[in-house]
């Protein structure tokens, strides 16, 4: 059902039509039939007028005195077996059987309705006849007159019904606008007043759903919290003991050197779940605010720097200061796995370059590394979640859970970004370049 | 040096106590707000270790009201949410570092190092990186034991370095560090001024991390 409303109307006038048409003809046959009595009367009136006339005998006469009924009404006065009377439209022999009653008869190349009945003395007859055609037209002029308007009436009657549809339909049309127009993540109940009782029900539904929803959205968002909270405190409770242990071990220790790999590395895949967890688009509750990426960029590489600085390599920041609108935090992740991940395949003494630029359409982030760089066939299976390059046997040995790109794609798409991979300007290795459109030059204004 | 530790978990704060004590400090455990609060009435540490989910009472409030009595008291904070807002918060509420969980006890010590030489309480005022070292008392400068001349702001710049070895300080971290608000900062001040540093120190030591800032260590 393309619309209710174009439903009604055509069902509706469809239903109005049809009880038209049937008690149309339904009337038209009892019209008919009572004009037809209508007209015998009359003849009966007429038969017992001319037999008041006095008889003169054989001076056919014509009764038509309009042109325009000519012929339409005929009469023969018979006695005694001979005619006495007749009207010109008639033969001499007579027109209907000396029989009483009503007779339909051909003559004069047309069809009567004869009446035939007896005069006062009961000698002779009295033959009245009236055009069956014209009696016929007569009657369907009367008939036809009274439908038409009826007839006309029907796309009026069309015209009223959509709009009353239409005006009836309207808490219906409002409480879709309302329901379209609410933003993605706006689950604030809808308004019922003035709405009719049929959508009370369905607007107290929806409403329950929503709460139901912002209530749920509520616990998911309070269970990345508190699970942050839950991993994180025995993680660092493993830290602290490794620290102490390792102090009072006092000497360089294998087990403990992998006993704290392997916590750090619980460690970063707890911390990218978690991340991937609140960056997820329908979780997140995106808090844009203007910032300058350049400024974020130099400050996440100064964060890392420690790790890059292990490995003896070149970080460097070009570019300039580009503001933008964005979540502070999802820029901030994406930058650090970007940077990590540059930093994690790139072997010892490589080099890391990022830029920021501002341009016509925006902001582009690119992040290149000198590493092995990837095949062009991996660049799209790289996002997939716990997918690696290489299987978990990675070439580089590094230790990763395959998370770090699926969430900077997260990200990306919170902002609208276009994220590509390429080979970077180095002899060889990747680029991620991320183009951030200016909120100006962004489709959707929601998130602006 | 006495610290006050305010952790309501028990075996992160036991490891704590213990690793902080291997470092010469002396530490009170408390486990609630409530408790940290009339610890510091009875007797006030040196220093705070205060983490922000605590059982009783917020951190950030247990901070706001030691804060009305004690403006200056060092606050480290520790918290195991993330979130940006939750730093600017600590940070807004009057505390002088922050530090979330899961941290390095190498960098819970740097931290702790940095707020006791603000104290100026320390026994050892020297900072010492290599062949290089730098007391904060005398403002003494010494590579290999040979004392070298700096200027005011070279020294500044150097101990505010030195000061965050292996944190990569940016110019405009540096530039609030060496000028006062308001002050005339020529654009390349901070350049000039590594420059010359650089050349009385040993090839090498300040790395620069270009587009971001300078490094030690």
């Amino acid at each position: 059902m393309k619309s209710i409303r174009t439903f009604l109307v055509v069902v509706l006038l469809a239903t109005i039509t049809l009880i038209v048409f049937i008690s149309a003809l339904r009337g038209y046959r009892s019209s008919m039939q009572q004009t037809e009595l209508l007209f015998d009367v009359q003849l009966q009136d007429i038969a017992e007028l001319l037999d008041e006339l006095p008889v003169e005998p054989m001076a056919p006469i014509d009764v038509q005195a309009e042109p325009a009924r000519e012929g339409a009404i005929a009469f023969q006065i018979w006695n005694a077996g001979f005619l006495r009377q007749r009207s010109a439209n008639t033969p001499d022999t007579p027109i209907a059987p000396f029989e009483l009653g009503y007779h339909d008869t051909n003559f004069s190349n047309h069809r009567w309705r004869v009446l035939a009945r007896q005069d006062g003395k009961g000698e002779g007859w009295i033959l009245v006849a009236e055009r069956a055609d014209i009696r016929f037209r007569l009657a369907e002029d009367v008939i036809l007159k009274a439908v038409t308007p009826i007839i006309f009436g029907m796309p009026i009657a069309g015209l009223l019904i959509w709009f009353v549809v239409g005006y009836g339909m309207k808490p219906l049309r409002r409480l879709a606008g309302e329901l379209s127009g609410k933003a993605s993540d706006d689950l604030s109940p809808l308004s019922d007043d003035r709405s009719p009782a049929e959508l009370t029900q369905v607007i107290q539904s929806t409403n329950d759903l929503l709460t139901r929803l912002a209530a749920s959205f509520e616990r998911e968002k309070r269970f990345a919290a508190d699970a942050a909270h839950e991993l994180r405190t025995p993680i660092s409770v493993l830290k602290i003991h490794l620290h102490n242990l390792a102090h009072d071990l006092s000497s360089d220790n294998q087990n403990v050197a992998r006993l704290s790999d392997g916590i750090e590395r619980m460690n970063h895949l707890v911390e990218q779940i978690l991340a991937l967890y609140r960056v997820t688009p329908d979780q997140f509750m995106a808090n844009f605010t203007s910032l300058d990426l350049y400024e974020l960029a130099r400050d996440v590489i100064g964060e890392s720097y420690p790790a890059f600085a292990a490995k003896d390599q070149t970080v460097e920041l070009t570019g300039s200061s580009s503001p933008m609108v964005g979540d502070r935090f999802a820029l901030q992740t994406l930058l650090q796995n970007l940077l990590s991940n540059a930093g994690k395949y790139t072997p010892n003494g490589g080099e890391v370059l990022i830029t920021v630029e501002p341009n016509a359409q925006g902001t582009t982030l690119t992040v290149e590394d000198s590493g092995p760089g990837i095949e062009p066939e991996e660049y799209e299976r790289v996002f997939e979640r716990f997918y690696r390059v290489g299987g978990d046997r990675h070439a580089s040995g590094q230790p990763g859970c395959g998370l770090g790109l699926a969430i900077v794609r997260h990200i990306a798409q919170l902002h609208e970004a276009q994220i590509t991979l390429q080979p970077s300007s180095f002899e060889h290795g990747l680029m991620v370049r991320v183009d951030f459109k200016s909120s100006a030059s962004r489709v959707n204004p929601d998130h602006a | 040096m006495p610290v006050l530790l305010v952790e309501d978990d028990r075996d992160l704060a036991g490891g704590l106590k213990h690793a902080l004590q291997n470092e010469g400090f002396a530490v009170n455990h408390v486990t609630t707000g409530g408790a940290a609060l009339a610890a510091i009435e009875a007797d006030v540490p040196d220093m705070i270790i205060l983490d922000i989910g605590l059982p009783d009472m917020d951190g950030l409030t247990v901070l706001k009201r030691l804060r009305v009595v004690h403006p200056a008291l060092p606050v480290l904070l520790l918290t195991a949410r993330s979130s940006l807002d939750d730093k600017v918060a600590g940070l807004d509420s009057g505390a002088d570092d922050y530090l979330s969980k899961p941290f390095d006890m190498g960098e819970l010590l740097a931290r702790l190092r940095v707020l006791q030489r603000r104290l100026g309480t320390v026994k050892s005022n020297d900072i010492s990186i290599g062949t290089l070292s730098l007391d904060t008392a005398t403002r003494a400068v010494c590579v290999d034991g040979d004392p070298i001349e700096l200027s005011r702001r070279e020294y500044m710049l150097l101990k505010a370095l030195m000061e965050n070895a292996g944190r990569v300080q940016t110019r405009e971290a540096l530039e609030t560090k060496l000028y006062s608000w308001g002050e005339e900062v020529a654009s390349n001040a901070i350049e000039v001024h590594i420059h010359n540093l650089r050349k009385k120190l040993v090839p090498g030591f300040i790395k620069t991390v270009r587009g971001v800032g300078y490094v030690v260590g």
